[in-house]
């Protein structure tokens, strides 16, 4: 029987699971880009970033050429934890069918 | 909602986001209204200047009609190229991203058919008046070429590439048809197709500030 509490809590949130999910595709992805792609508020989506970079999913670089821009990457720690929750997703999946 | 249920439901969102995300669009709106404005300009400008009054002091046909064409194409390059590095700088991105060499790699090979056949035309090609198989091999390769990035483009991206393509095919095929008609063939296909369908593809294809509540269903 699969154990569904493997998977990872912090990534499970629809939110926060769709954020990892557009800085696993690219090297980084601005705030801006980030909240056009997923159309979420402000507010919302500066406490997932926040939420996933306290546990060490993500990381982020601030830069200033015409107006300060933040970007956001997963972490060494972020990719892995993504992959796992994938592969506990498609182990649950597979059980399902069986 | 049970847990398969749950992760496959997960999985398609993953998927889907995943999608959107690495879809390059190799010709955006600005681009497109650049291309097809220089096109339908150009095509004007040659019938004014062949069926009404010279101004360029001879009819452009063959050579010139072909190198008329070709400065149209490099223009809209270096407008293509200025639009994708102003959207890399807007968003920090790299100007060479993975997209833009995806894109290339599709779209390279396509290109070798129309710069040969380009090279005979002006070379022997034009002595035969042989523009008009000049225009079918570029607009056929050209939907070619778009159609060749069509698995990571938008569906419009995709369409345009199906439309140059059916166009270019289906000249050869009413040939005769078409013989017939008062007009320049090879000019009226290059500014309906380069100069119509771009504009139309500009016009559909134009960013429009996108709706915080749309019919879909938000992530949050």
């Amino acid at each position: 029987m699969l154990d569904f509490d493997k998977l990872d809590k912090a990534i499970h949130e629809k939110g926060r699971l769709a954020i990892m999910t557009l800085l696993a595709t690219r090297v980084g992805w601005t705030f801006q880009d980030l909240k056009e792609e997923l159309r979420m508020s402000d507010g919302n989506l500066i406490t997932h970033l926040r939420t996933l970079h306290r546990l060490g999913l993500v990381a982020y670089t601030k830069e200033v050429h015409d107006r300060p821009q933040t970007t956001y990457a997963l972490t060494v720690k972020g990719r892995a934890a993504f992959k796992d929750y994938l592969h506990v997703l498609e182990q649950i999946v597979k059980a399902g069918k069986k | 909602m049970d847990p398969r249920a749950k992760a496959e439901e997960d999985l398609r969102v993953i998927r889907s986001l995943m999608e959107r995300a690495t879809v390059y669009r190799a010709i955006s709106a600005p681009t497109a209204l650049v291309a097809g404005l220089l096109s339908t300009l150009a095509a004007v400008a040659i019938y004014w200047n062949n069926e009404v009054s010279l101004f360029f002091d001879r009819p452009m046909r063959g050579r010139q009609f072909a190198e008329f064409w070709i400065a149209v194409l490099f223009v809209a390059v270096a407008a293509n190229t200025f639009f994708i590095w102003r959207e890399a700088r807007r968003t920090g991105r790299p100007f060479v991203s993975s997209g833009m060499k995806l894109a290339v790699r599709g779209i390279a090979p396509c290109l070798l058919v129309p710069a040969a056949f380009t090279a005979w035309f002006f070379g022997t090609g034009y002595l035969g008046g042989a523009e008009l198989e000049l225009v079918v091999v570029w607009i056929v390769s050209y939907g070619l070429a778009l159609l060749s990035t069509a698995l990571f483009a938008p569906r419009s991206l995709a369409l345009l590439g199906w439309a140059f393509l059916l166009s270019g095919m289906a000249i050869p095929a009413l040939n005769n048809l078409i013989e017939d008609f008062p007009i320049d063939i090879p000019l009226a296909a290059m500014g309906t197709t380069f100069g119509l369908y771009h504009l139309i593809y500009a016009a559909f294809t134009w960013p429009r500030k996108r709706a915080r509540f749309q019919a879909e269903p938000a992530l949050e």
